[in-house]
């Protein structure tokens, strides 16, 4: 059986002055290489839920562990390193008046710290490798300045450089819903050469029922904050958006 | 003969306000906080100089001490605004009360007279005015070019990205208020270094000379922003064009200012009439898509 890498037991949310807690009593296991799509309709928990998992969000109760260790035990660091977010607004993730190489100078400094003061003529060269295997013409554009690209341009960037150095679980908050849809799908085929490559274990929230049903391998609906309907691997024959349509909404 | 005193004028002002122009660039365009300090800085810079030049202590060691003293304001103002807890335009202001204060304390009365004093320049004016102002084009444009090559470095990509993204250079696990500090005392010790030559040139350090210099160095900067990107036909400017921008912006304020002061204009309202100009300038320097978009 595959081990368990995120463990959410019985976790509570809830802000002061706000009646209705965020998210009650959740309870949820991923294991390793999971691809787990969570639905449901605005203000759900979906986002609350992965703030909790990226700890900018602390549970009022229970308790999320990873590797079996709680969360709150890992250094900063290195818990950046294993947990990583990407929301719809890539404004989060990338230095928009910079280029492209410089974004990615900061993103590599982080794990090798005197790499500014090498010439960036090798960097410019791996960069452009790196961003050859994804279909898009980032590879191009090393020079550009972020705010110059398109808008799946950008999100695909920032995309690739979560991904630079691969984390444990990558956490996708509605990250093509600001897209077109030919777009949209190119970043999702991305996403899942991405996971696969990588091995990264991925947990994305999305409104679009054709992605859950074509990328999800599990489904876990919310609705007022709780856990309200799940779809495991092994019933794959669920995965289609009118049962999801039914069951989630 | 007019003209050559226009342009002369132009050029010689220019020169003392650089260093000062481009720390309010780094601080409003690469930074993107609006450090008031600065008016506080340039003074402190010509009043500690002033000072330790009358109390007899070599004029190098003075501008060292300066500069030095230039680089604490900028210390204090980002200590002031640390972590976020107070707005970075209100830290500016109040470090600058701070400084006026302080200012004041140091120089021991108003105004302190230069014109008897031996100065980093005062033998080479002795000599002439072209050798003069030379030494301070030398000065002027050394700190310049320190500043330049510090932008284009590793630690101006710090900055940059400081000022772009803070709380993602945070996730990314760089010290961001220590570079937040780093910046702010860069940008404060080239105001320091504006004041010090600005006395040296002028022949005196006064308590108020530093009114409105921020102001004044961001309409002048905003203004080269926009002549830059209209003639280069692009909405974001690079590192070097943000400094050339700086340079066009001053020499453009310096212009305007000697030229309305030569067609008799009462120096009472050559500010007001100068901030008509910027906002006439900035209001017709708006690209036609930012036209569009506004609408």
């Amino acid at each position: 059986m595959t081990p368990t890498l995120l463990d959410i037991h019985s976790v509570s949310l809830t802000f002061p002055g706000v009646e209705r807690p965020i998210l009650s009593n959740i309870t949820y296991a991923v294991q390793t290489g999971d691809f787990v799509i969570v639905l449901g309709s605005n203000g759900s928990g979906k986002s609350s839920l992965l703030k909790l998992i990226d700890q900018r969000y602390q549970p009022s109760s229970g308790k999320i562990n990873l590797d079996g260790k709680l969360l709150t035990s890992y250094r900063d660091k290195s818990f950046h390193c294993a947990v990583k977010t990407l929301t719809q607004n890539y404004h989060e993730s990338l230095f928009t008046s910079l280029t492209v190489l410089e974004n990615y100078l900061l993103i590599r400094q982080q794990y090798e710290p005197n790499l500014l003061a090498i010439k960036t003529q090798h960097e410019s060269e791996f960069l452009q490798t790196y961003l050859s295997q994804f279909n898009t013409n980032l590879s191009s554009k090393l020079n550009q300045i972020v705010d110059q690209l398109s808008g799946g341009e950008k999100q695909a960037l920032a995309l690739a450089l979560t991904v630079l150095y691969p984390p444990r679980i990558l956490l996708l908050d509605e990250h093509t819903s600001a897209l077109d849809p030919k777009s949209a799908e190119q970043l999702m085929s991305m996403t899942q050469q991405i996971t696969e490559k990588y091995h990264i274990t991925c947990i994305l929230t999305t409104h679009d029922l054709a992605i859950a049903e074509q990328y999800g391998n599990r489904i876990l609906a919310l609705r007022n904050g709780k856990i309200h309907h799940r779809i495991e691997n092994d019933k794959k024959q669920d995965f289609n958006q009118e049962n999801l349509l039914a069951a989630c909404y | 003969m007019m003209l050559a005193s226009l342009i002369s004028a132009i050029f010689t002002q220019s020169l003392t306000f650089l260093p000062l122009a481009l720390g309010i660039s780094i601080s409003y365009s690469l930074l993107r906080a609006t450090d008031m300090t600065l008016d506080g800085s340039f003074v402190l810079g010509a009043a500690v100089f002033a000072r330790l030049v009358t109390l007899g202590i070599s004029p190098v060691i003075a501008g060292l001490c300066a500069l030095i003293a230039g680089s604490l304001a900028g210390v204090m103002v980002s200590f002031i605004q640390r972590g976020g807890r107070v707005d970075p335009l209100l830290a500016g202001v109040l470090a600058t009360f701070i400084l006026t204060s302080g200012n004041l304390a140091l120089m021991g009365r108003p105004n302190i007279n230069l014109l008897t004093q031996h100065t980093l320049v005062s033998t080479a004016f002795a000599q002439s005015n072209l050798a003069g102002w030379s030494l301070v084009a030398l000065y002027s444009l050394s700190f310049c070019l320190i500043s330049c090559l510090l932008v284009r470095s590793r630690f101006g990509l710090m900055l940059r990205a400081l000022g772009d993204n803070p709380a993602l250079l945070k996730r990314l696990g760089t010290p961001v208020e220590t570079y937040r500090l780093l910046g702010f005392a860069l940008t404060n010790s080239l105001a320091a270094v504006s004041g010090i030559l600005t006395a040296q040139t002028v022949g005196y350090a006064d308590v108020g000379m530093g009114f409105g210099m921020t102001l004044t160095g961001i309409g002048a900067i905003i203004l080269g922003q926009q002549i830059l990107r209209a003639m280069l036909k692009r909405t974001t400017l690079r590192v070097a064009a943000e400094f050339s921008a700086c340079v066009i912006g001053v020499l453009l304020y310096f212009f305007a200012m000697n030229g309305l002061l030569r067609c008799d204009i009462n120096p009472v309202y050559l500010k007001m009439i100068l901030g008509i100009i910027l906002i006439i300038f900035l209001r017709s320097a708006v690209n036609p898509n930012q036209k569009r978009a506004q609408s």
